[in-house]
Formats: structure tokens, C-alpha cells, sequence
């Protein structure tokens, strides 16, 4: 809202620099977002500036010169100055047009008037007014409604009296398949809940929207009629919305117009038309009201109102307050329970309903920084961190400490990055209304936005590039759910004098996965399973067990890990020929079922006996998993095998073709005694003949 | 009877001699015995693998290698320094590069986030999240935001094409405008004392540009119980925000609206850069804005069954990415989700 300093102080006395007033409007809600200066206007004095004031949802009245009067006046507690409102012409004799209001629900009052103009420009001061409040001048019978508008906050309307068929006013609902030509040339197509204002045989204008073309005041209107009505706030907005059409009146119609205003502006109006000298008006002012709203109270406790702000307010203060506010207020009642006054509310104030209005209006003109500084007491001890945000905190230090660095990437991809991740397309969730092709489907997964970023990275002179995220996924049927993922690629570790460089392999995602599950206290299993976005043969579900038993009906999968399919990264924008790049991602919700809290923990006592180390190398066809070698060293061995793992893989010169030879490294430990050499041989032909029988292993 | 032996009285012998050598003829020597192909100790070891019992075998031949390895390593630190000035026997050079250990960055979002949650866990605040997705109610109604509210424009919302299932038995519409339906969630289920805050990404339907982002982080906090105040909310926030920024940051509380709070004050810091001075950052007001908040609209609590005449509340929510583009002078709100290393790289673990 532009306010016109020097039209403001038609209506309150200002003492106060434009600095300060602007700072004391701001302090009380009204943000000046800039101050114009300008040179003095016609008819005015002094040096003169725009204030451009940020006005809130909740204050339509404000959208006016009246309305930031009220708040000077109040702020410097000087009087309103309404501006004249005198009707120049009396009551009585032929008002010239029939209006009827089908549909009293979104149009509870119509006014109108009729008057005979000339049309043309208005005196220059009017149209300096109204540009300064950017609103562009037009003729003077649009330029009065226009200003009646910015002085008042009413919006009106003007239309050519004689096209409007039957010179009458039918304020009814679209008919289907109606059409209208609005004021800036487009025909609008209109449904049957849109409010318009119709002559004897067509819609005229689109109510507290835009006017029509066909009725437009021009340079050969004789007659017009002057339109000042209130309409339904939620029917604007939705007309509004559908069109696609704001303007300065619906953008005040569906915030609230004030009901008592359509007869002050049509007053105003008139008056205005006779002083510049566009027009007469020609009857009576034609008022269809036909269900007179009831005033609004609301009580006001004294109490109250340290209760919510946490100090006293002067028990003066208020009633003077709220009257310069256009609140009337009864004379203060006490009682058992406290002081108390009943408040009038005025109907310029759509938002005020309830007590808490009323205390915000005593606290923005008593002064937020006025308000103390204090603590809440603490009557609830404080409950420990949540399980969930401690796994992912736990989450983020294991895999920050496995050289991983977080990314956030949006949780809105393209549909050609997200559709990859999913079996049927239409599991994608779609934006309805999406900002760009960029944004168009929710993630189905957290892998694609890694990749995105891990090519931003290639692209900009980093070649060993871990990154992890965090966030949420969606799918149609699944719904949403968190997840962890992490993408590899490029050198192992940092390069480094002493060493030759390795480049990242899928053990390495493997590794990470393991210290990850590890943390959260999950024991995983990992099984070869094609997927749809890795390379096949490099790809494993990661599962793990619901229950305590080894049934593989308790087995469900958490995630997968492997090597992306390159064709996915060269879609994407990634430069041929380069590292592969290894992506794991897990279901934190899924995790979360089977997850242990280790905070919770309690220690094993540590060994008192030593351990006995044994190392076998066996010949085994290529095909052969090492986990199926391990299960059945584990079942051959006596429970003293505490640990059991591969250490070296061997296949080429001297190993049969399609063979390989795989070295194991056992560890015994016996809790009660101190194991012998002989036990752990008698151990290890045990695993020796059961590894010949069981896969045709040959000793090495 | 297995390799360890053998292999460990040879390295025992080898370290022992190492000890011993006090100039590069000494090292030489030592080389000598130990690698050399024809005389040397470590390659008529691994000969001897091949004869060895074959349950011996892999372990001896894998010692074996290793101890060879090791030897080599050894001589070969020692031979750097072998032409530096006052050469100690068996020194290194201190100036080459350390072996780099690999630490990931968490975001600075995150940083920043976890910031903010623990000066609120610290003042007895529980930390809850909750879905991206939601409905209309929990997003808006319930917030006092009905169908057609004119202030439903003040959070340009986008839309799910259809619907997806939720553990509620309202599917998800919407992606969430602000982290309050967490709020209102809690509670239905929960009754006053309320104190929790609830950190999440949001989503609008703005452009991406330097200071927007159709994504962001905010964190809301609520306060429900008997005698709390408006006073209260201006100590906890000028509390939090002297913790976060600094301690001598001036705090300038000031009307607003919002529909959710009421009475509602935008929140201010002195500028970060100026001081307060003036200057481009603050349009030379010398204050930034920096959150919202507000008492809790009676609205609201009708809407969860709350008593709103025995208890009240207050509310506030701050976008992270706001704050840590004042905090750390990060000047495009797009580079946090570019996960540039460069940038990552700058931020502490």
C-alpha cells in the first residue's frame, strides 16, 4: 500500500518527521518497506513522500488512507478526520435503475446510484494522487472509484448505464457456459459459481473482480451507474484463483470489505463527481441490505492481558487505545474475578472476533519492546533423544568417519532421473504443480540426487569422491520413508608418497555398509541380487533377521549395494570412461525395526585365556561364495572357533582353470582353559574334511 | 609345528642389526643379507616354501612375503634421509607428508541444526520429526488456515498429483509448507506441559534464486502450559539467538501476523555485518530478520482439544538456511544443495 504523506495528513495531524512516522508504523506492524521522497504535488505544500507500507492479510482496513490515519491517530493519539460526507443530493424521487440481488450468500449488499457525466481527464491533483498511489489515471468517473478506493478502502465500479440492457442490475450467479469480455480484452469463460453482475440479459461485469468491456465508461458515456457492494470474501478468492485474474478489489474483497462502507463510498463518490466537475448524480442512492449483520462484543479481562504478555498494562490505556482504534468501549465493570470492559468492534475490523485480538491490538500500540525478558519454568523433566534421530546421528558419525561427507540434495528430481529407481512408473509421485521439469517427481530415492552431486563434483576437479545423505523417499504405494545412501568413487584413499593409488572397489562400499549396520547394532547377510540400477554380477541385498532364529521367514531386506550402471551416470552428464561408481541405500525405517541400542549395552568380560591362530588355503571352483565356505567351517568347527575369515584370494598360474584358491584364517579361544596344539589340529581336520566332502576343496 | 618360527627369529634378527647400523655403508650391508637375490636371507626363505610340508605352506610363504615387505619398507625409510645433513642413522624426514586419514564434513545445515537442537535440548526441549508429506489439515486447518484463507498465500504450496498412503488414516496431499503439522500431531496425542521443537526440510513453491530455494530447513519450537507468556517467548529467543550469533547481539522484537499465532512478532537481529551501522546486507536498517513467531492462536488449540482459556503458548520457527547464510556469509542459498566439496570441505566435522 503506497501512502501519500501529504494526503494522509488530510485525515490526522502528523507532528512527526516522515522518519519517524515510518519508524512508528513499522514498530506497530506496518512495515515501510521504502520511503519516496517527492516535490510537492498540486495543492500541497512542503516537501511530500510515498511510504510504502507492507500491509499484513489480517488488516484490509489499512489498505486505505483512512485506515493508516486511524493507526496515526491512535499512535499520537490525535483525532480522525473523516473527509466530507454529505450526499449532495437528497433522498427521495426516481433512483433510475432496478437492482436485485439473487443470491444474498455472496452478495449480502449492493449499492447504487445513477448520475449524468461528461466524461474526460481529472484535475491534474487527482491524478498525481493516484499515481503516487500507482494507480494509473484514467478518466475522472473511473478516476473517482479509483480514489474513493485508495481514500476509503472500498472498491468501486462505474458502468455505462446505457448498455446495460433493461437498465437494471441483476446480481446473480454465472450461467453455464457464460461467457464475459473483461476490461483488459480477454472473454472469460465462467462457471456457476462465480458471482456476476448481469444486466436484463448477460453478465456485465465479474463481481468484485474486474468490470466488463461492454459496459465500459468511455468518451461517449452519458449515463452511468456507480457500483459500491460487498461481496463474499471466499467466493472472491476462488473466482479470483480460477480466473487467474487479482486486482486492487478482489485483492480487498477477499480479505474482508467492510460491510458498512458501501453507502460512505457511494457518498463519497458523488460528492467527488459533482466537485471536480464530471457529473450530477440523478436519484436517490439505491440500498439492497437485506440482512443487517449484528454488531459484534467482545469482553475484555484486564488479567487477561498480563497473562498472555506477561506484564501489566495500565488499566488507562486500554479503552483509550482501542476508541482512537474505532472500538467503542463500555465503561470498565469489576467483579469478583477482575475487571472487565465490553468492546464494540467496528465492522472496518474483519479480524478481530475474539479476547486475543483485542490484547494484540494493546500490545502493538503499548509497544513489543516494552515486554520483559523471562524464562518459562521448567515443570516436566526433559525426556532423553529420540531413537530415531539418534541413529542418525550415530549414522552420520560412522560414515563421516569413514570419509563420507554429507550431502542434502532436493527431494523433488526430474522424472528421467527418478524413473530408474522404480519397477512400475506410475509408483513415481508427480508434483502437481511443479515449478519446472527440474522438480517434477518426488525421489523414489535418495541415489540419483547423490549422483547428481557426485558429478557436480567430477566435473570441478574432484576425482575421489565420497558422499552420504540422509532424507526421505516416496513411492505411490509405499509411501514415504528415510533412508541413508552413499555413493563412492574414484582412489580408495587419499594419495599418499609411500603408497601406489587403488581405486575404490565394491568392497569398499561393502566395508562402509558393515561399519554402518555394525553401529546400529544389525547383523546383515549379503546375498547377489540383480538390480535394476546396478551392474549385474557387482550387485547385493543386504538382508537382515527379524527374530532371534536363523529362519530365513524372518529374513527381510533393508537395501542393496553394488556398482551403478554407468549408462545411469553418462545420462546424467558424466564424462565417459571414467572410475565406477559404487552406491549403497538403506531403509533407516526398515533398519529401525531390527535395531539394537547399544547405548544400552553391557560389556563381555574380557578373554583370561589365549587364543590359537591357524591359517588353510583350499582349492575351490571359482563359482563357489565364500559365505557358503565360512558356513561350512562354522558348522565343522567346535564352538571354541570364535572367528573365521578370508585373507587372501588367489586364482591364475598354478590354480586349475575356473578354480581359485581362497586362505582362511581361524581363531580358537576356549573361555575356561587354555587350548592345546592338538585341539586346534583335531579342529582343523575336522574343517579340512569337511570342506573336501562338502565342496571337493583341495589343501593347498 | 607351524612357519611363525622361523619367520619371526629372522625378523627378530633383522630389527636387531637395524638398530644397530650407524652409517648408509652399514645399511648397505644390511640390504645385502637380507634382499639380495643370490646371498640374501629373505629370498632363501620363500625357496624354502616350496618344500615345506603342505599344511605349512600358505602361512610360511604369507609370513614369509610379509616379512620381505617389511624389510623392504624399513631400508627404504631409512634411505631417504641417507643424504641429509647431519644424517642420523635410521631418522626420517619429519617434512614429507603425513599419511592423510579421510573425515567426512557433515552439511553445514546439519552443523548449524544440530546447533540449534542442542541449545534447546539444553533448555528441556524434546526434538521430534515427522513426514515431508502431509495433509491439508495437519499443514493448514488445524493452523487456522482454512480452505480459501488469504494467507494460504503467504506459503505458496506445491501439490502431490493425487495422494500417497500415510500412518495416518489422511493420505498425504501436500508437500509440507513449515515443520507445524509436527506440532499439531503432538499434540493430539499428548497433553500441556508442551516444550518441543521440531527441526525438518520444507518446501515452497518459490524459484530457486540467491536467497530463495523451493527447499529449505526450518526449525519450530512450542511451549504450551499455564502461565507462559509472551515474555517468556522474548527471553527464550533472545536466549537462543545471543548462543547462536553472539553473545552482544542486540534482539528486536516486532508485530506481524501470522494466522497460527497471535499476538504474532517478527524477530530481529542487529546485523551480523554492520553491527547494526547499516549497511547493504540490512538495506542500512542495521537489523535483519531472522524469525517468526507468536503466541498460539486459541484457534489451535480448539483444534487439538486443548483448554485454551487455562493453558497457553508459544511458537516460533527460523529457517536454517537463512541463518547460515548471515553466520557463515555463504552468498547463494543454491550452493548448499550443490554439495560442492569445496564448500563442504571449509566446514568442521
Amino acid at each position: 500500500m503506497r501512502i501519500l504523506v501529504s494526503w494522509l495528513r488530510e485525515f490526522v495531524t502528523i507532528d512527526a518527521s516522515v522518519e519517524v512516522l515510518a519508524e512508528a508504523l513499522t514498530m506497530r506492524g506496518f512495515e515501510v518497506a521504502s520511503i519516496e521522497p517527492l516535490p510537492p504535488l498540486v495543492n500541497a505544500t512542503g516537501e511530500d513522500a510515498v511510504l510504502d507500507l507492507e500491509i499484513t492479510t489480517n488488516r484490509p482496513d489499512c489498505l486505505s488512507m483512512i485506515g493508516i490515519a486511524r493507526e496515526v491517530a491512535t499512535i499520537y493519539a490525535q483525532p480522525l478526520r473523516w473527509p466530507l460526507l454529505d450526499d449532495p443530493t437528497p433522498s427521495g424521487g426516481n433512483a433510475g435503475v432496478t437492482v436485485t440481488i439473487e443470491d444474498t450468500e455472496l452478495c449480502p449488499r449492493y449499492v447504487a446510484s445513477v448520475a449524468q457525466v461528461e466524461v474526460g481527464p481529472s484535475p491534474a491533483w487527482l491524478s498525481a494522487r493516484l499515481k503516487a498511489a500507482d494507480v494509473r489515471p484514467i478518466n475522472n468517473i473511473v478516476d473517482v472509484t479509483n480514489y474513493v478506493m485508495i481514500e476509503l478502502g472500498h472498491p468501486m465500479h462505474a458502468f455505462d448505464l446505457d448498455r446495460l440492457a433493461g437498465g437494471e442490475i441483476r446480481v446473480r450467479r454465472a450461467r453455464t457456459g457464460e461467457h464475459v469480455r473483461t476490461l483488459d480484452g480477454e472473454t472469460r469463460a465462467l462457471q456457476d459459481n462465480m458471482l456476476v453482475i448481469a444486466d436484463a440479459e448477460q453478465a456485465q461485469a465479474v463481481a468484485g473482480v474486474m468490470g466488463g468491456a461492454d459496459s465500459e465508461v468511455g468518451a461517449t458515456t452519458q449515463r452511468i451507474l456507480f457500483e459500491s457492494a460487498y461481496f463474499q470474501p471466499v467466493s472472491i478468492r476462488r473466482t479470483s484463483k480460477r480466473l487467474g485474474l487479482s486486482t486492487d478489489a478482489s485483492y480487498r474483497f477477499e480479505r474482508g470489505a467492510d460491510i458498512d462502507a458501501p453507502v460512505r463510498a457511494m457518498v463519497r463518490a458523488r460528492a467527488l463527481l459533482v466537485d471536480i466537475g464530471a457529473g450530477q448524480p440523478t436519484g436517490p442512492i439505491v440500498d439492497r441490505y437485506s440482512t443487517p449483520r449484528d454488531v459484534k462484543h467482545v469482553d475484555l479481562r484486564h488479567a487477561r492481558i498480563e497473562q498472555i504478555l506477561g506484564t501489566e498494562v495500565d488499566e488507562a490505556f486500554v479503552p483509550v487505545t482501542l476508541e482512537h482504534l474505532g472500538f467503542s468501549v463500555s465503561p470498565i465493570e469489576r467483579t469478583k474475578s477482575g475487571a472487565c470492559w465490553c468492546v464494540e468492534v467496528p465492522t472496518h475490523r474483519v479480524d478481530v472476533n475474539l479476547e486475543i485480538d483485542l490484547i494484540e491490538e494493546i500490545a502493538r500500540h503499548h509497544g513489543y519492546d516494552r515486554l520483559p525478558s523471562t524464562f518459562p519454568a521448567l515443570v516436566r523433566p526433559p525426556v532423553p533423544l529420540d531413537a530415531e534421530l539418534r541413529r542418525q546421528k550415530l549414522s552420520r558419525q560412522i560414515l563421516t568417519g569413514t570419509g563420507c561427507s554429507e550431502a542434502i540434495t532436493y527431494g523433488f528430481i526430474e522424472q528421467a532421473a527418478a524413473a530408474p529407481f522404480v519397477d512400475q512408473p506410475d509408483d513415481l509421485v508427480a508434483i502437481a504443480n511443479p515449478l519446472s521439469e527440474k522438480f517434477a517427481v518426488l525421489r523414489p530415492s535418495l541415489v540419483p540426487g547423490l549422483v547428481d552431486s557426485l558429478i557436480w563434483n567430477r566435473r570441478r576437479e574432484h576425482h575421489d569422491i565420497r558422499l552420504f545423505e540422509i532424507g526421505h523417499r516416496f513411492r505411490r504405494t509405499a509411501g514415504e520413508s528415510i533412508a541413508v545412501a552413499i555413493v563412492l568413487t574414484g582412489g580408495r584413499a587419499p594419495e599418499h608418497w609411500s603408497d601406489e593409488v587403488r581405486k575404490t572397489d565394491l568392497f569398499d562400499i561393502k566395508g562402509v555398509v558393515e561399519r554402518l549396520i555394525e553401529a546400529l547394532g544389525v547383523t546383515a547377510r549379503f546375498e547377489p541380487a540383480a538390480h535394476r540400477v546396478l551392474v549385474p554380477g557387482r550387485a547385493s541385498v543386504i538382508l537382515v533377521s527379524t527374530g532371534d532364529s536363523a529362519n530365513d521367514n524372518d529374513v527381510i531386506a533393508v537395501g542393496y549395494l553394488g556398482q551403478l550402471a554407468p549408462l545411469l551416470a553418462t545420462a546424467r552428464g558424466l564424462p565417459l570412461a571414467g572410475d565406477g561408481i559404487y552406491v549403497a541405500e538403506l531403509d533407516l525405517d526398515v533398519l529401525a525395526q531390527v535395531a539394537t541400542d547399544r547405548t544400552r549395552m553391557h560389556v563381555t568380560p574380557l578373554p583370561r585365556h589365549p587364543s590359537i591362530v591357524r591359517d588353510l588355503a583350499i582349492v575351490v571352483t571359482r563359482t563357489l561364495p565364500a559365505a557358503t565356505i565360512r558356513g561350512t567351517i562354522q558348522a565343522a568347527a567346535p564352538d571354541t572357533l570364535i572367528n573365521v575369515r578370508e585373507f587372501d584370494r588367489y586364482e591364475g598360474k598354478g590354480v586349475a582353470d575356473g578354480h581359485i584358491s581362497l586362505a582362511f584364517r581361524l581363531t580358537f579361544r576356549a573361555a575356561d582353559r587354555t587350548m592345546t596344539d592338538e585341539e586346534a589340529q583335531q579342529a582343523m581336520q575336522a574343517v579340512v574334511a569337511a570342506l573336501e566332502s562338502a565342496h571337493q576343496a583341495v589343501l593347498r | 609345528m607351524t612357519a611363525r618360527p622361523t619367520v619371526d627369529a629372522l625378523r627378530n634378527e633383522f630389527r636387531a642389526e637395524l638398530a644397530r647400523v650407524t652409517s648408509a655403508r652399514d645399511l648397505q650391508d644390511l640390504r645385502d643379507r637380507y634382499l639380495s637375490r643370490k646371498r640374501g636371507a629373505l629370498p632363501a626363505l620363500l625357496k624354502s616354501v616350496a618344500t615345506a610340508p603342505p599344511a605349512m605352506r600358505p602361512e610360511l610363504g604369507r609370513t614369509a612375503n610379509e616379512l620381505k615387505r617389511e624389510i623392504e619398507r624399513e631400508l627404504a625409510s631409512r634411505r631417504v634421509t641417507r643424504d641429509a645433513p647431519n644424517e642420523i642413522a635410521g631418522g626420517v624426514d619429519v617434512t614429507l607428508a603425513g599419511r592423510e586419514v579421510q573425515i567426512g564434513h557433515r552439511h553445514p545445515l546439519t552443523i548449524l541444526r544440530e546447533e540449534i537442537e542442542t541449545i534447546f535440548a539444553n533448555l528441556g526441549f524434546e526434538i521430534l520429526q515427522g513426514p515431508e508429506v502431509e495433509d491439508d489439515y495437519h499443514n493448514f486447518e488445524a493452523l487456522n488456515m482454512p480452505p480459501e484463507h488469504p494467507a494460504r498465500d503467504m506459503q505458496d504450496t506445491l501439490y502431490l498429483d493425487g495422494s500417497i498412503p500415510t500412518a495416518s488414516d489422511r493420505p498425504a496431499t501436500l508437500l509440507r509448507t513449515h515443520t507445524s503439522g509436527i506440532q499439531i500431531r503432538y499434540m493430539e496425542t499428548h497433553e500441556p506441559p508442551v516444550r518441543i521443537i521440531a527441526p525438518g526440510l520444507v518446501y515452497r513453491r518459490d524459484n530457486p534464486d540467491v536467497t530463495h530455494s523451493p527447499m529449505f530447513q526450518q526449525v519450530e519450537g512450542l511451549l504450551v502450559g499455564e502461565n507462559v507468556t509472551m515474555a517468556d517467548l522474548k527471553g527464550t529467543l533472545e536466549c537462543f539467538l545471543r548462543l547462536l550469533f553472539d553473545p552482544d547481539t542486540q534482539v528486536m522484537f516486532r508485530p506481524s501476523f501470522f494466522p497460527y499465532t497471535e499476538p504474532s512478532a517478527e524477530v530481529f537481529i542487529s546485523c551480523v555485518f554492520c553491527k547494526g551501522s547499516g549497511c547493504s546486507v540490512c538495506k542500512k536498517t542495521g537489523w535483519l530478520e531472522i524469525l517468526g513467531s507468536g503466541m498460539v492462536h486459541p484457534a489451535v488449540f480448539d483444534a487439538v482439544g486443548y483448554d485454551s482459556e487455562r493453558f497457553t503458548g508459544w511458537a516460533f520457527g527460523v529457517g536454517i538456511d537463512r541463518v547460515a547464510m548471515l553466520k557463515y556469509r555463504v552468498e547463494d542459498n543454491r550452493s548448499f544443495y550443490d554439495n560442492d566439496l569445496r564448500l563442504l570441505e571449509q566446514f568442521s566435522y
